[in-house]
């Protein structure tokens, strides 16, 4: 997509947002509040650690982990009384652009700010990064290709890079190396939503509610494809990446929510 | 007072030399010593990368040149692109039908040449990269070239106390990250324009080819122009030129993983083709008459070869002569020796 063309619409997702934001304005307090995500890993209820413990697939295979890296992008949050709250981008930044890393503790835990007050009960986002920015040229903070998220080969970020070892992979050294994906223009960033219930975030003045998530890589062989890993060790941006990328949106799990006041929330 | 005194000189140098001389004296001088700029000539398509996205500056430029002739941005530190990508033939790799990476590993295919970049819609022979911003990373990160990654350069450059005040210069800030090395590099890439050919000057009226170069031209828009369309010399397609039965490399078909385009690369420009071999994804043809002669009576049928090559070119010796004297004309001699395209050295 030219400049022009990401400028010109950019130009009016901001002017929405503006005139979204001028509207929300009038019926509603001027204050805006903040949702906090934290985000830990696990297989199967085990705490993932990195490098040493070997997991069990559903599948009865083993595998390690050695790294876990991946974007998640596009949030929106669902308010009980039916609408959206989608939170600003702006093309010059890489604001709203998550990169997750399991081996990177202040990676795990994010705000969406400018979230105006209200009870919401439902939370989506994309794993990975959408198509416009996909293909969008060299971009920076998160979405920096210095990140090492970047293909090199062909053009495209990679969504979620899992690296670890499996005695079933027929790799050389047993490794376990997947490198997701969107391959072709049919195959874009996985949705999530999740839903709250029986919790809602009250976001108010005083209160930042904290969404837990939890992250079980056990899903990742099962969902929609079961994968086996003596099948498949290696995935590096391929089609034959397409049964994970689809089983990737049944990873993700809200553990809880936490309503604390502001303060407190800031402080934990 | 000092203002007036230059208008003054430039207005009796103006009307001493004659208007044409003179605007085209300034011209030379800004071509010399100015920072490129992306001239869209008479007949050319719109570029189809947009540098208002990346704005052009001296400060941009330059340090995009320095970084294109720097080692740094190989593991260790011996490799720069230009030693694969050489002016003097039009930035391919001189004699080379293979380039030689970090510790001398051997890629796999033929290093391009480097020019009208900006109207290229996509990268490598088999088009994996686009847009042009994000293909120093190809061959940044290929452990057979220069083995790096993009984090790696930056550290190197944040450390090396010639970098910050440079990238403050062009970017406002002189906390390094990849994003600003990569629109450096596309500055000096994307800027590296060739229009200025003999066939450029005869298009414009301002020179004439001789009843070689003539016929050549004939042959050439008969046989050729199909893939290589003027003014570009390429449609930028992927096609497969008969070069072998069972393709070793799976060109185009590794991108797209469909069968259909296996053995399919990038239609290459032919400018400065003269001076850019050896020739082919593998660099296989050492000389254009190797080139000819396969298209005249080497092309290997496969499931993929191109259908306007089934047959094969209809060149006969006379033909392929006249078409060498044509391809001689594409070479931009201007190109090839422009100084702000030329190494910085040490001094910069």
């Amino acid at each position: 997509m030219s400049w022009g063309l990401r400028k010109a619409r950019m130009g009016v997702l901001w002017l929405v947002m503006a005139v979204m934001l001028a509207a929300c304005g009038r019926h509603q307090a001027t204050a805006v509040g903040a949702v906090a995500l934290e985000i830990t890993h696990q297989v199967d209820g085990q705490a993932l650690q990195l490098h040493e413990a070997q997991y069990p697939t559903p599948q009865g295979e083993r595998f390690s982990v050695d790294k876990l890296r991946y974007y998640l992008s596009n949030f929106r949050l669902h308010r009980r009384d039916g609408q959206w709250f989608v939170p600003a981008v702006d093309a010059q930044s890489s604001k709203g652009y998550y990169l997750v890393d399991a081996a990177d503790p202040a990676s795990l835990r994010f705000r969406i700010e400018a979230v105006p007050p209200g009870d919401y009960d439902g939370i989506e986002f994309l794993v990975g990064v959408d198509e416009a920015r996909n293909h969008a040229g060299v971009q920076s903070g998160t979405l920096d290709p210095a990140q090492g998220l970047f293909w090199t080969w062909k053009s495209g970020y990679i969504f979620l890079q899992l690296e670890g070892h499996s005695p079933q992979s027929g790799a050389d050294d047993h490794a376990l190396t997947y490198h997701l994906g969107s391959v072709d223009a049919q195959d874009r960033a996985r949705s999530v939503y999740l839903p709250l219930a029986p919790s809602v975030a009250k976001v108010s003045e005083r209160i930042e509610p904290e969404i837990h998530l939890y992250v079980d890589l056990a899903e990742l062989f099962r969902g929609t494809h079961e994968i086996r890993i003596a099948q498949l060790n290696t995935v590096m941006g391929s089609s034959a990446g397409k049964t994970l990328s689809d089983n990737l949106p049944g990873l993700f799990h809200v553990d809880h929510v936490h309503n604390e006041p502001r303060h407190r929330a800031h402080d934990s | 007072m000092k203002w007036l005194a230059v208008f003054l000189t430039l207005v009796g140098l103006g009307l001493a030399l004659g208007w044409p001389q003179f605007s085209q004296l300034a011209a030379d001088s800004w071509r010399r010593h100015g920072t490129p700029r992306l001239q869209q000539p008479e007949g050319w398509p719109r570029p189809v990368y947009d540098f208002s996205g990346n704005p052009l500056s001296r400060a941009g430029f330059e340090l995009g040149r320095a970084l294109f002739y720097e080692p740094k941005l190989s593991r260790d530190d011996s490799i720069a692109c230009a030693n694969c990508h050489q002016q003097f033939v039009a930035f391919a790799n001189a004699g080379h039908r293979l380039s030689h990476g970090v510790n001398n590993a051997l890629g796999t295919r033929n290093a391009p040449a480097l020019f009208n970049l900006a109207w290229q819609p996509s990268f490598m022979w088999d088009g994996g990269v686009h847009p042009l911003e994000v293909q120093p990373l190809g061959p940044i990160s290929n452990p057979v070239e220069m083995a790096e990654t993009l984090a790696g350069v930056v550290r190197k450059l944040q450390d090396d106390p010639r970098y910050p005040p440079r990238f403050a210069a062009a970017f406002g800030s002189p906390r390094i990250d990849g994003q600003h090395v990569l629109l450096a590099l596309t500055q000096f890439v994307g800027t590296l324009q060739s229009a200025d050919s003999p066939y450029d000057r005869y298009l414009a009226g301002r020179v004439r080819f001789n009843a070689q170069e003539q016929r050549g031209l004939a042959v050439f828009r008969a046989q050729c122009v199909s893939c290589h369309r003027e003014p570009l010399f390429s449609d930028y397609s992927f096609r497969n030129n008969g070069l072998d039965a069972e393709p070793r490399d799976p060109g185009r078909a590794h991108i797209t993983e469909r069968a259909e385009d296996r053995g399919l690369f990038r239609v290459p420009s032919l400018r400065n083709i003269a001076v850019s071999g050896p020739y082919m994804h593998d660099g296989r043809f050492e000389t254009l008459d190797a080139v000819l002669a396969h298209y005249a009576e080497g092309i290997v049928s496969s499931a993929t070869l191109d259908p306007a090559l089934r047959q094969g070119l209809k060149l006969d010796a006379a033909d392929r002569a006249a078409l060498r004297a044509f391809l001689d004309t594409l070479t931009d001699e201007r190109f090839l020796h422009d100084p702000r395209f030329a190494d910085p050295g040490e001094d910069s």
